[in-house]
């Protein structure tokens, strides 16, 4: 990483900042239990934070770590079958965790407000957008009339939103997503607090929408003095917005730091394997070092430190007794007893050096061959002017249009899109889920799409399958796993007898991971990583070729995507299969996957090698997804020019555009001046 | 704080701090030692503190265990449902009510064979020789009650049954075959916008109106209802994520439909079936008030219809049918709501 680079962000000068402040807010051991059908759940361990104004602290960690429910404390929030049972939250004075409601409304929303998840929920669809902002302003900062109004155009204009005048007057269901976040930092915002909250605020968005969304945030932070409390669970987001980082895990703050210490200098082993696990510092045909198991059940007992059993660098005193806070640097604690002066010296794992070294465009050692360079290459699926539509007549929606592209044995073809351009659609049609309307699919040069006699569709239902992007979902709860994964063998009478189907169903559990006497348990005794694995399992045993794995981590925690992305991996190794691997997640998509289309909109727009691609993309659409790929390395990350991508730049109404191989294999589509300026741009 | 945390830390890594302390003693100052640990009480003793720095030993498939014991659905409904007491006490109550339906005949002097016409012994008030009275044409009224609740009980359980499974079987095709839905939807349009009375009295003129065939046109006009519910919750699970992977597996729609889809949809059947019991008690009563059932045999229904006549001069006449329609309502009410509730895998754990 360049000197300039380091430059761009002042770590030092921030934390002597926080140095020498008195903290904003002070929460000290808190200890928060829910009591559910008779059992005790401690979902915070005697967690302790300190807040300093004007900045921005991140807490990251994964699904039921605690970190929402912590930061719940301050606002007083909690669900009702929750209490703080010990400690306190200082704040001006006062204990936070005496507070009754009506003493709530004078620190809620005023002093410490919060931005939550979903925007879909968050706003009343009943109600103008106008006035629900307009509410909390007339609430907070007592205006009444055209004052109230004015003051909340004025607010609207501030968080970004075009025309305020005319979206005053629009119900949430005429905004897109982001928008709608806007709008919910808005009302948020309306009553100038000191704290704001931000719980995973982008989660539910696209990436370009996610960046936008941050850089107003930032803007608002800088331009009212707040100081932000961020939670999320992706490392690239807390990169790119934190100046500090607390890492949270089974209801502990396990290490808390300065955002460049946490990231270029961790020394709790579950930071190192959660950055580790990052596809992004990954290299690529190698394994990721991913984390075994799951977080612990918090409805037991915890004895020593947490995540013992998971850590491949834990102590025989981690199983025995919890670690306490040790300081690295002033600013900077962690809470693993290898920081202990009588523990071994343990080195940081590399992928974590491999961080600061990196730039903003690396590039993967792509030790990968190359099956669709190859001459005698195979052509597994041909897709041939595809088109999916819903709807008939005035609401016909044309999800798919015209989409050509080829996978050849043996590699990853991924689809990369934002939710909403048919990628997902694409792939079910692919597997006939989705009747296609238009155009025609190819397995190994035989038509699959529209009618097709039984015996070939009973063989592209054994070649063919499909892995899903919800492990809740996907997952019958009513069935025990024995049924689920030996669905297909039943379907098909693939086996002898009843001893050899269970020992089937046993193999292909072991394949992929699990402890076969899970045959016999039901879906929701497990996590979600696990769940993913029993559905890959189902697939496995009808012994595809070929695999439609469908957004297959992104509904899983960071420690557990790893898991998933190697066994998916190995499996090719193993059985030679080929996916076509649909993601949004571009990080995850340039460690899979050998070749890369871009969709935007039902089209492909563009479709290369995965490294071609990322270093030279041309269409702009590209160009803007890539420029918004979130970076783990906080210099770089806040370092990155965000391009956006605005459709009119095309003019299409008399040069018509088409699908054009640019480079051998780089496919653009564009018109004939535009493919034009992409040559130009390539011998360049 | 930070700065004496950062003193404990220094004073550690001072090299003349002899590390082979006993441990035990370093912790005699937690406060110092772990400023935001907390304390507990150990099993330090075992392990010498050597060893306690040691790598220990890594098992990935101990990483790899779930923390939940066997469970078995069927058996956690059973526990849940004896968690509900006034259900389980009306169902005691109501078996002991079948029970003795065979019980009563047997035990009193008259059966209803034996129970004559007798106009000089009419409305006589419960007493030793007729335990429930006599009704208005000097019959025995006990062996007429207790005949009829099993008449009763018997028809309700044959048409809540035949409506439950006609209509949970259209009901799953309706909801998930998309091509049956149009056939299906006005069919139901068609039969339900004609009120069932007129089937039923155009049934009874021309077909008669013997016990069979009233059963059957009964299961024939009501399976709308619920056939419309689970449709609706068909609707709901159709295009949920395991059902496409099951799709994608080949499997018959057959199949999808019992494995997949109907044991979501228990609760809400079993909750329907014990409200339809009931509910077709009620319905025979209606009928035979319009002169459309069969009343050579005694039923509840037709019990009700004479006492309405009398009840106000002899009110015992309409208080014992009335009692046990109360029973079996209320049994089929608490039951049906808390067996599905049983039924609901979210309500375990």
């Amino acid at each position: 990483m360049s000197e300039a680079l380091r430059k761009t962000v002042d770590f030092e000068a921030r934390a002597r900042q926080v140095l020498s402040q008195v903290p904003l807010l002070s929460a000290k051991e808190v200890e928060v239990t829910f009591s559910l059908r008779g059992q005790k759940l401690t979902a915070i361990r005697r967690a302790s934070l300190d807040l300093y104004e004007g900045e921005t602290l991140a807490i990251v960690g994964e699904s039921g770590s605690g970190k929402s429910v912590f930061t719940k404390c301050f606002v007083g929030m909690l669900d009702k079958n929750g209490s703080i049972t010990h400690g306190s939250i200082e704040y001006e004075g006062q204990d936070l965790t005496q507070f009754r409601e009506q003493d709530w409304l004078r620190i809620r929303g005023r002093k410490i407000a919060m931005v939550t998840q979903d925007p879909m929920t968050s706003l009343n669809p009943l109600k103008t957008i106008g006035k629900q902002i307009q509410e909390s302003v007339e609430l907070h900062q007592g205006l009444r009339g055209l004052a109230a109004k004015k003051e909340t155009l004025r607010i609207l204009e501030a968080v970004g939103i075009p025309n305020p005048e005319v979206r005053y007057k629009q119900y949430p269901h005429e905004f897109s997503g982001g928008m709608r976040q806007r709008v919910v930092i808005a009302t948020a915002v309306a009553c100038k607090p000191q704290i704001l909250i931000c719980d995973e605020p982008t989660t539910a968005l696209d990436v370009t929408i996610q960046a936008q969304i941050l850089d107003l945030i930032r803007r608002l932070q800088r331009e009212q003095n707040m100081t932000i409390i961020y939670i999320t669970h992706d490392l690239g987001v807390v990169a790119n917005v934190a100046d500090r980082v607390a890492v949270m895990y089974a209801g502990q703050i396990i290490e808390i730091g300065m955002a460049n210490e946490v990231f270029f200098d961790p020394w709790h082993p579950y930071t190192w394997a959660l950055l580790s696990a990052l596809p992004q510092l990954g290299v690529k045909g190698e394994k990721l070092p991913a984390i075994d198991g799951t977080p612990p059940n918090l409805f037991n007992k915890i004895q020593g430190d947490a995540f013992a059993p998971r850590n491949r660098h834990a102590l025989n005193i981690d199983f025995l007794e919890e670690p306490p806070m040790y300081e690295v640097t002033a600013t900077h604690q962690v809470k693993a007893w290898l920081r202990d002066p009588r523990a071994p010296k343990v080195e940081q794992p590399k992928s974590i050096l491999r961080l600061s070294e990196q730039s903003q465009k690396s590039e993967i050692d792509t030790g990968a061959s190359h099956p669709h360079l190859d001459p005698n290459r195979e052509a597994l699926i041909e897709v041939k002017n595809m088109q999916v539509t819903f709807g008939t007549g005035r609401r016909k929606f044309i999800a798919v249009d015209d989409v050509n592209f080829t996978i050849y044995k043996g590699e990853t073809f991924s689809l990369v899109g934002e939710s909403g351009s048919g990628k997902t659609t694409i792939g079910r049609a692919i597997v006939r889920i989705n009747p296609i309307t238009g155009g025609e699919v190819l397995f190994r040069g035989e038509r699959i799409s529209g009618k097709i006699s039984r015996e070939l569709d009973t063989k592209v239902i054994r070649s063919m399958q499909m892995i899903f992007q919800d492990p809740m979902a996907s997952l019958n709860e009513r069935a025990k796993v024995d049924y689920i994964v030996s669905e297909g063998l039943i379907n098909f009478h693939m086996y002898k007898d009843e001893h050899d189907r269970q020992d089937k169903v046993q193999k292909a559990l072991q394949e992929v991971g699990l402890l076969p006497e899970f045959s016999s348990r039901f879906p929701h005794e497990f996590s979600g990583g696990q769940r993913q694995r029993i559905g890959i399992a189902r697939s496995l045993i009808m012994q595809p070729e070929f695999i439609v794995a469908d957004e297959p981590i992104s509904a899983l925690d960071v420690s557990i995507r790893a898991q998933v992305l190697n066994l998916l991996n190995d499996l090719k190794k193993s059985r030679s299969l080929t996916y076509l691997f649909i993601a949004h997640d571009l990080s995850v998509v340039r460690f899979i996957s050998d070749r890369i289309a871009v969709i935007h909109k039902g089209r492909i727009v563009e479709l290369a090698e995965s490294e071609e691609l990322f270093l030279h993309p041309l269409h702009p659409y590209t160009k803007a997804l890539l420029s918004a790929v979130p970076n783990p390395n906080p210099y770089v990350e806040r370092a990155k020019s965000l391009l956006v991508y605005d459709p009119t730049v095309h003019d299409y109404r008399v040069d018509k555009p088409v699908w054009e191989e640019i480079l051998p294999g780089h496919f653009v589509y564009g018109n004939a001046r535009e493919l034009d300026g992409y040559r130009r741009e390539v011998e360049l | 704080m930070k700065k004496q945390l950062k003193k404990t830390v220094q004073e550690l890594e001072q090299p003349n701090v002899d590390l082979s302390v006993d441990y035990t003693a370093v912790d005699q100052e937690p406060q110092k030692q772990r400023p935001m640990g907390r304390e507990y009480p150990l099993a330090r003793n075992r392990m010498p503190e050597k060893q306690l720095f040691e790598f220990a030993e890594y098992k990935s498939m101990d990483a790899e265990r779930i923390s939940y014991s066997n469970y078995s659905y069927w058996k956690s409904v059973w526990q849940n449902f004896l968690k509900k007491k006034p259900a389980v006490i009306m169902s005691v109550i109501f078996i002991l009510l079948i029970i003795f339906t065979f019980i009563a005949p047997l035990i009193s002097k008259y059966t209803i064979e034996t129970a004559r016409i007798d106009y000089d012994k009419m409305f006589t008030s419960p007493n030793g020789e007729y335990w429930f009275g006599t009704d208005n044409m000097g019959r025995d009224y006990w062996c007429q009650v207790w005949h009829a609740t099993r008449t009763s009980i018997f028809l309700a359980v044959l048409v809540a049954a035949g409506e439950i499974i006609l209509g949970t079987i259209i009901g799953l095709l309706w909801g998930y075959v998309r091509s049956l839905d149009r056939f299906f939807t006005e069919l139901y349009n068609f039969i339900n916008n004609v009120p069932t009375i007129i089937y039923m009295t155009l049934i009874a003129l021309m077909v008669g109106k013997s016990f069979l065939v009233m059963a059957l046109a009964m299961i024939f006009f009501n399976w709308l209802s619920t056939a419309r519910n689970v449709r609706n919750l068909v609707l709901m699970y159709r295009d949920r994520e395991y059902n496409l992977a099951s799709r994608c597996l080949g499997t018959s729609i057959g199949r999808i439909l019992a494995k997949n889809i109907l044991p979501y949809l228990v609760s809400v059947i079993i909750l329907r079936l014990a409200l339809a019991i009931p509910g077709t008690i009620a319905y025979e009563t209606t009928l035979t008030y319009l002169g459309l059932m069969d009343v050579t045999r005694p039923s509840l229904g037709i019990l009700l219809r004479n006492a309405r006549t009398y009840f106000l001069d002899y009110p015992y006449l309409l208080i014992f049918p009335a009692g046990i329609v109360s029973i079996i309502t209320i049994t089929f009410y608490l039951v049906g709501n808390a067996f599905s509730d049983a039924c609901d895998p979210r309500n375990h754990v």
